[in-house]
């Protein structure tokens, strides 16, 4: 439908190439500390939470920070804390899955499509087409809504609407690594195909697949916690970083600190995987080894 | 258009219990009260039928009526498309104006430190839900500075404008860490070509290299990019609009996918559909503008 769509994924593509070489290692540092703290919050937050993450008391509801409750009670009388703390966990599983299905699914059909042309391709590369036009997260919302919510049933869609982006780039990567002597002397060897495919060309183009997941994971974050944000995602009464915000916003002129808190869980967590991802890609992939 | 309207049509249709539950409300009923509504939406008939009668009725301008409010689906579109047009071309606008300048300062400051932080700022940006940002800036600037209403349109025209500001610059800023991303990437691949280092060698001043020849090739990107930005920025203001309470279509379309209203579903699927489109088309009209070696028909692709 648009011609536009190949020179999309070029510039996507460069964007990351070239940008974020140059972040500063204390950045990289902290990044790796905010995840650090996230993972072990999912690990352990049930040890360190003040209060039961769940239990309401609407006896003090809606308290401002105070030292019982340091970010205060959200309107059913809930500590913020704690429920931030809980809320660790959705915001790793289900990013994680989003971006584990695009790394095992784009890598397939990324290289399939790349590797080895013809009909395979071009089937695949309709197929991308047509979801890159779509805008992703208004499908979510719309699929998500109608069908009746669910945090799952919205990573699963979030899952399958993320897989064209990692296709894309994927295969062009592939494309690249096929005119390499390497390929030509595996297939003079008569190494199989899907042996050149799957274990030459894969490994050499991995630091671009994990960097992209690494990507995805982020933007995952940000697009489930909005669908919750709308109320549409995970359920009530769930501890999640999107809905928390949304269940809390009357309180945003009194107890400022507790609405916004998961927010900046949200940003930090996703501005730090990004950065990750970025310095995974530059870390791995200008050693040489990809022949870039 | 076509492939559009029969996948909106069947999504809606395959809801859990299908619209007759949404028109219930979990009332008690009784099987004569499904009949009647069956009846009077004809949701009896074969779904091919009800499908050829909705879609006949969209030809003529006819989308049907809201479930919710009874009104017709085509009147409440209209009522609140001026916020979310306005919303979305005020955030374009912010996002190109702001994010180009600052790819191109970023690109010709490559790896000092006005580029490291432009690039932090725009990583930042990029990773922040729009939800987030708005809740902040309704926190500081509305709130703390005064400096904004806090909640919904407006009346008259300064009026609006003063409560559509705020959530159009988060819009705007949204889309602007992407736009700057991907400037600067373009205008370094430029900065690499033969041709940039000819001129430079011609004694070409930096400031008319920059503009007169590497902006100008480096356009194609960006102009897909705001394309790209344009979907990208139509969902954002899904979010933009929730949290300011403002009545567009994004909370139009929240409030119709939550509470079951499936005509209305289906109408502003079909009309965010030829939005897209239509985007879609003057950005194929705008390569050719920019690069005449673009002709109409390769750029059908």
């Amino acid at each position: 439908m648009v011609a536009s769509r190949s020179d999309a994924t070029t510039t996507k593509w460069l964007a990351r190439k070239i940008s974020l070489r140059r972040v500063p290692p204390v950045f990289m540092t902290l990044s790796l500390v905010v995840v650090g703290i996230v993972v072990f919050l999912a690990i352990f937050g049930s040890f360190l939470e003040p209060y039961d993450p769940f239990q309401q008391d609407l006896l003090d509801t809606s308290a401002p920070p105070s030292s019982a409750h340091w970010l205060g009670t959200d309107p059913l009388g809930r500590d913020i804390l704690s429920r931030i703390i809980a809320g660790a966990d959705a915001a790793i599983i289900g990013p994680f899955i989003v971006a584990f299905t695009g790394l095992v699914a784009g890598s397939a059909f990324g290289i399939l499509s790349g590797y080895m042309g013809g009909t395979a391709d071009m089937v695949i590369q309709r197929l991308v087409d047509f979801m890159f036009a779509l805008p992703g997260l208004l499908i979510a919302i719309v699929i998500v809504g109608v069908v009746g919510g669910g945090y799952w049933l919205a990573v699963v869609v979030l899952s399958i609407l993320n897989v064209a982006g990692g296709v894309r780039l994927i295969r062009g990567a592939a494309l690249e690594q096929r005119a390499l002597p390497y390929v030509e002397a595996a297939r003079t060897l008569g190494v199989p195909r899907w042996r050149i495919m799957y274990l030459h060309i894969w490994r050499n183009i991995s630091p671009i697949v994990f960097a992209n997941a690494a990507l995805d994971f982020a933007l995952a974050l940000v697009a489930l916690s909005s669908l919750s944000y709308l109320g549409l995602g995970s359920q009530p009464g769930e501890a999640e970083w999107g809905r928390m915000l949304s269940e809390n916003q009357s309180l945003l002129f009194s107890n400022p600190a507790g609405v916004l808190a998961p927010a900046l869980a949200i940003v930090f967590f996703a501005t730090s995987v990004t950065i990750i991802g970025d310095w995974v890609y530059d870390r791995f992939s200008y050693s040489g080894r990809t022949g870039r | 258009m076509l492939l559009v309207s029969i996948a909106a049509f069947s999504l809606t249709h395959a809801a859990p219990g299908g619209p007759i539950a949404t028109l219930l409300e979990n009332a008690p009923t009784s099987p004569e009260q499904i009949e009647a509504i069956k009846e009077k939406y004809k949701l009896g008939d074969p779904l091919v039928v009800q499908y050829w009668d909705w879609i006949s009725g969209v030809v003529t301008g006819d989308f049907g009526r809201s479930i919710l409010t009874n009104e017709t689906v085509l009147n409440e579109i209209t009522s609140r498309l001026w916020v979310t047009v306005t919303l979305n071309i005020a955030g374009i606008a912010i996002a190109i104006l702001v994010g180009v300048p600052l790819g191109i300062l970023a690109a010709l400051r490559r790896g000092r430190f006005v580029d490291r932080a432009l690039v932090t700022i725009s990583v930042f940006f990029m990773s922040t839900p729009v939800f987030a940002l708005g809740l902040f800036a309704l926190y500081l600037f509305g709130f703390r500075a005064g400096l904004f209403p806090l909640f919904g349109p407006g009346e008259g025209v300064v009026d609006r404008i003063h409560h559509l500001a705020l959530p159009a610059i988060v819009l705007g800023l949204a889309g602007m860490g992407f736009t700057m991303r991907l400037t600067r990437a373009a205008m370094l691949e430029q900065f690499d070509a033969d041709y940039v280092a000819f001129a430079r060698a011609r004694g070409l001043g930096s400031f008319h290299v920059t503009l007169r020849y590497a902006f100008r090739n480096a356009l194609i990107p960006v102009t897909t990019a705001a394309g790209l930005l344009f979907t990208g920025l139509l969902t954002g203001s899904v979010l933009v609009e929730t949290v300011f309470g403002l009545p567009g279509l994004g909370t139009l379309l929240v409030s119709a996918v939550t509470g079951g209203d499936f005509t209305m579903v289906q109408g502003l699927l079909l009309f965010i559909a030829a939005w897209i489109i239509l985007v879609n088309i003057a950005v194929d009209v705008l390569y050719v503008f920019i690069d005449p070696r673009v002709e109409f028909d390769k750029a059908r692709g």
